[in-house]
């Protein structure tokens, strides 16, 4: 099985299969040699490489939140349609909160043009505020929410047009 | 003694509360926003009452609603916790109004420690020092200049009624003060809607010492030692500890001494935290009184053995403090870990979600003071705080090896948590070694990165579960994974690879 993985902004290209007792596992090249794999509910324990080694995980659709020796992992599997160029480029021009959170203030109106750094809008969440920004010169083509509505992450907030070309 | 006592909180406190009332045998009442209908203190109240709308303002923070319920279920005193209405003159005078015992202290104490200036001139009365800086607030910006050069630059420009790091401004020189005073004045009308600043010496590389005291309604006043709280980020502690590294026995007795006037002369009553700023010469200053249950209480009763919320009801019931000042004793030594549900790679910002995965450590020494469930929903209203992990040991060393083998054992998956980040501070050598001041995040910057060092295996293993959720794998593999079957190695943690 060949996957794309992710963690935070980088990925990584993954391939597992089985060779008798192992799994052979290579990330970017690298190989990894896996026995003993065995799994308790969100446990699994396995040695790669002849070492020990013991996580824990939870599963959300193409994620694993992962926990190994205290540090934390957000592993996701990267979906070729998500890559898109086209994709990529309607995400640049629509502005999402990274945290849920309550939609406190949104100072620009449709049709109204703003410049790359503008505040689009203010989302608040557990008692921090956090700006969003516009991320390029451009036209608002459209708002998705209102001042006090519930918002979540990556939720498109505001649309806009770049005046870049 | 009370029958029935309100609790006007939620999380990890609302809890730590509730546990201190069944003890004494009083009912609890609980109380919920909309979003916290099935929110885990519910499970700790032998009655729940709803106070409003999400919105802290609707809830938590809605005197009207609070006071209400209180009267329906017959409470007839009501524990803030820490935060929300806590420390709100306001709304102790509506308890006292309505007959309802507040837990803490009575309205005017309040009203008197929640304004800056006002403090800072009742504690000098009896001696004990404060930070060089203005006595009275000012408008004029002649008078900020006059002060600035007196106690010399660098200054800090602060909100009478702050906290909490809003309305604050450092000023280096002269040419900046007029604007950084603006700015403050700006900042602290839109945060406490007051404008009033002031400004003080600023203290280039503090530690933040403060002393637990309770007071009685009949004038009976001990101190339960220090708590060290300087591994602070955006100005609020995550990791306390005590006993401090930095005081000895002497000092230790000045600033207990000292703390014990504080509370006296503010006629202060109930549990009340004495806050006091150190600089690397000794020097101690008082900064604030702090008056409520602390968040970090627990290190306290970890190392003196004193229930501190029990002695918040039994005062506020009128009895006396049954505690002698020569027979309280620091025995060992204790650390609070603050776990919050937020991103420390990404400046800390909050992190709500559902918890998916829930392991809580445990052993000896070990306390964990919970808010949180497995399937929990953390909701985005409130403070990220999800839980305090506590431990107590002999000594300091042993306190820092089981707090990072604690840790290492404690895991929230789901969300993005502060855990890992709480792991690596206990690592940091100058907190090893105890050295260590208010800047200690920024200036350990490299040692609390995340380290990707077995970044590689994770992806290996994760790459494993996710072949084996595919049917086509399993069925080509001639061993099965070998899924569900029970070895000998369990314990998450104990495995390490890869130490080159």
């Amino acid at each position: 099985m060949r996957y794309r993985l992710s963690h935070l902004d980088k990925v990584f290209d993954v391939n597992v299969h089985i060779e008798k007792e192992e799994y052979i596992v290579t990330v970017n090249e690298e190989e990894y040699r896996v026995k003993d794999f065995a799994a308790q509910c969100n446990h699994v324990f396995m040695k790669i490489q002849g070492k020990k080694f013991a996580m824990s995980f939870a599963q959300d659709g193409d994620k694993r939140y992962v926990s190994h020796d205290g540090e934390y992992y957000i592993i996701e599997i990267v979906r070729p349609a998500k890559s898109g160029v086209r994709a990529a480029e309607q995400e640049a021009n629509s502005v999402a909160s990274s945290m849920p959170g309550l939609l406190i203030k949104m100072p620009v109106r449709v049709g109204e043009e703003v410049s790359v750094g503008q505040t689009l809008a203010i989302v608040e969440a557990m008692k921090m505020q956090n700006e969003l920004h516009a991320p390029c010169d451009g036209v608002v083509k459209e708002i998705n929410f209102k001042e006090g509505d519930q918002v979540d992450a990556f939720q498109p907030i505001v649309e806009l047009e770049s005046s870049e070309k | 003694m009370f029958k029935k006592i309100l609790i006007a909180n939620r999380g990890e406190i609302a809890i730590r509360v509730a546990h201190a009332c069944k003890e004494l045998g009083i009912h609890t009442v609980g109380v919920y926003s909309t979003v916290d209908e099935n929110s885990y203190h519910l499970r700790f109240m032998d009655d729940s009452y709803w106070i409003g709308d999400s919105t802290p303002q609707a809830s938590y923070l809605n005197i009207d609603n609070i006071i209400a319920a209180a009267k329906q279920s017959g409470a007839q005193a009501i524990h803030p916790g820490y935060g929300f209405l806590a420390e709100n003159s306001g709304f102790a005078k509506a308890c006292e109004e309505n007959g309802i015992v507040f837990i803490g202290p009575c309205s005017r104490a309040l009203a008197l420690v929640g304004d800056k200036i006002a403090s800072r001139k009742t504690v000098q009365k009896v001696g004990v020092p404060i930070i060089p800086g203005m006595q009275i607030a000012d408008k004029e910006i002649s008078i900020f200049s006059k002060i600035a050069r007196r106690v010399g630059y660098p200054v800090i420009v602060k909100a009478s009624m702050g906290g909490g790091g809003k309305g604050m401004r450092i000023v280096h020189t002269e040419q900046e003060l007029e604007a950084s005073v603006q700015a403050g004045r700006r900042e602290a009308k839109s945060a406490f809607g007051d404008e009033t600043v002031y400004l003080e010496k600023y203290i280039e590389r503090p530690r933040h010492i403060e002393f637990q005291v309770l007071r009685d309604n009949h004038g009976n006043v001990v101190h339960l030692f220090e708590r060290e709280c300087s591994i602070q980020r955006r100005h609020q502690k995550i990791i306390e500890e005590t006993p401090s590294t930095a005081i000895d026995e002497k000092l230790r007795r000045d600033m207990g001494e000292a703390a014990k006037k504080v509370i006296e002369v503010a006629e202060y009553t109930n549990a009340g935290t004495v806050e006091f700023l150190l600089d690397d010469r000794l020097n101690f200053y008082f900064l604030e009184v702090n008056a409520r249950v602390q968040v970090e209480h627990p290190i306290t009763e970890m190392v003196t053995g004193v229930d501190l919320v029990r002695q918040q009801i039994l005062i506020a019931a009128d009895r006396r403090i049954d505690l002698k000042q020569t027979k309280i004793e620091q025995r060992g030594h204790a650390i609070e870990a603050r776990v919050y549900a937020e991103d420390p790679e990404n400046k800390f910002l909050p992190c709500p979600g559902r918890i998916l995965f829930l392991n809580e450590p445990s052993g000896p020494g070990v306390r964990v003071d919970s808010g949180i469930y497995q399937g929990w929903n953390v909701p985005p209203h409130y403070d990220p705080i999800l839980s305090k992990l506590v431990v107590w040991a002999e000594d300091r060393d042993s306190a820092i090896t089981r707090m990072s083998n604690a840790l290492k054992n404690y895991v929230i998956l789901g969300i993005k948590t502060n855990l890992g980040y709480l792991k690596r501070v206990m690592n940091t050598r100058k907190f090893v070694e105890g050295d260590y001041h208010t800047h200690f995040i920024d200036e350990n910057q490299s040692e609390l990165k995340l380290s990707e060092k077995n970044l590689p295996e994770v992806l290996a293993a994760s790459a494993i579960l996710f072949a084996g959720d595919e049917r086509a794998f399993r069925a080509s593999a001639e061993v099965a994974p070998s899924e569900y079957r029970i070895t000998p190695w369990q314990e998450l943690g104990e495995w390490e690879i890869c130490r080159h």
